[in-house]
């Protein structure tokens, strides 16, 4: 039983992120500059780690990228995304397993962000074999601060609220959530 | 809600990245080295590297009707002078990307800017 609710809650993230990921895509964003986005996904793997760990959250994370390109019909984005997914994802994972008394969701957050942007400029730099696309790191950079800032705000907001809800339900990680509220 | 921590992270990431656009500005991002290949008549007369280190020169280039006069500055190239009567290459003015042609039909003279990876020059790419 203790399982399924586990599969369910997992899913109901992977939902949860695809929402947002479609979402994203409507938003026109104001840079003028390939591969800034909002990632409000990235929302999403934030609580995915917090509440379950890095093997779920990179689960969600992956399963969400793929969906996700499968149903915006980009999939030639999939191989930036889902490198940036991945990566970021065990960034913030490390991070908030050892570092959490340094950095607050936020920081996580915008560790995560980074991390995307550094990736995604990585493999298309690859792919495209010219090294001239770092150009475009530094304002990645402080985009992905600004979002990373937002989304991590957000999450944190979410994951008090959400640590409330899971009580109720009696979840087996109430120890863990516990110490998760007495933190944030 | 915000920790000690993060603020510093904010802070070494906007040094960081202030630091990579300052590199980028004063290195540049490895401009592949230039060629300008002088062709007359469809054959290859001479080929000379363009650059920021390149030297000041006229080349003159013996075409159909005369002598055409092309001059290479640093890393641009233009027709100086030609023996058309026209004069529609002088007009052209300064070439220096790669993919970039001076031609005077009369005199059968062209010049031709070439990359190291002229095959590599993406005009658009989706994602």
């Amino acid at each position: 039983m203790v399982k399924h609710q586990k599969i369910i809650y997992l899913s109901l993230l992977v939902t949860f992120g695809l929402v947002l990921h479609i979402i994203e895509n409507m938003i026109p964003v104001p840079f003028p500059v390939p591969g800034a986005k909002l990632g409000l996904a990235n929302i999403i793997s934030l609580l995915a780690i917090i509440l379950y760990g890095i093997k779920e959250g990179l689960a969600v994370n992956i399963l969400r990228c793929i969906v996700g390109a499968l149903l915006t019909g980009s999939v030639s984005s999939l191989l930036y995304s889902l490198s940036g997914a991945v990566l970021s994802t065990l960034m913030m994972a490390v991070v908030y397993k050892y570092f959490r008394k340094i950095f607050s969701l936020v920081g996580i957050s915008i560790i995560g962000g980074v991390t995307h942007n550094i990736t995604q400029v990585t493999v298309a730099s690859i792919i495209l074999s010219t090294f001239g696309l770092y150009i475009y790191l530094p304002f990645l950079m402080v985009i992905g601060l600004f979002t990373g800032f937002f989304t991590g705000l957000a999450a944190t907001f979410i994951s008090q609220n959400l640590f409330v809800t899971l009580k109720r339900f009696n979840l087996p990680e109430e120890e863990r959530m516990e110490n998760e509220t007495k933190l944030s | 809600m915000v920790t000690k921590g993060d603020k510093i992270l904010i802070v070494f990431i906007l040094i960081s990245a202030v630091l990579i656009f300052a590199g980028f500005q004063v290195y540049g991002f490895g401009r592949d080295k230039t060629y300008a290949v002088i062709e007359v008549n469809g054959q290859p007369y001479q080929k000379i590297s363009l650059g920021q280190d390149g030297q000041k020169l006229q080349v003159k280039v013996p075409g159909l009707l005369g002598e055409s006069i092309v001059e290479v500055d640093k890393d641009r190239v233009r027709m100086l002078y030609s023996p058309c009567p026209d004069k529609d290459c002088e007009r052209q003015g300064w070439a220096s990307r790669p993919g970039q042609l001076l031609v005077c039909l009369p005199n059968r003279v062209v010049v031709k800017i070439q990359g190291d990876r002229a095959q590599n020059d993406l005009d658009a790419v989706s994602f």
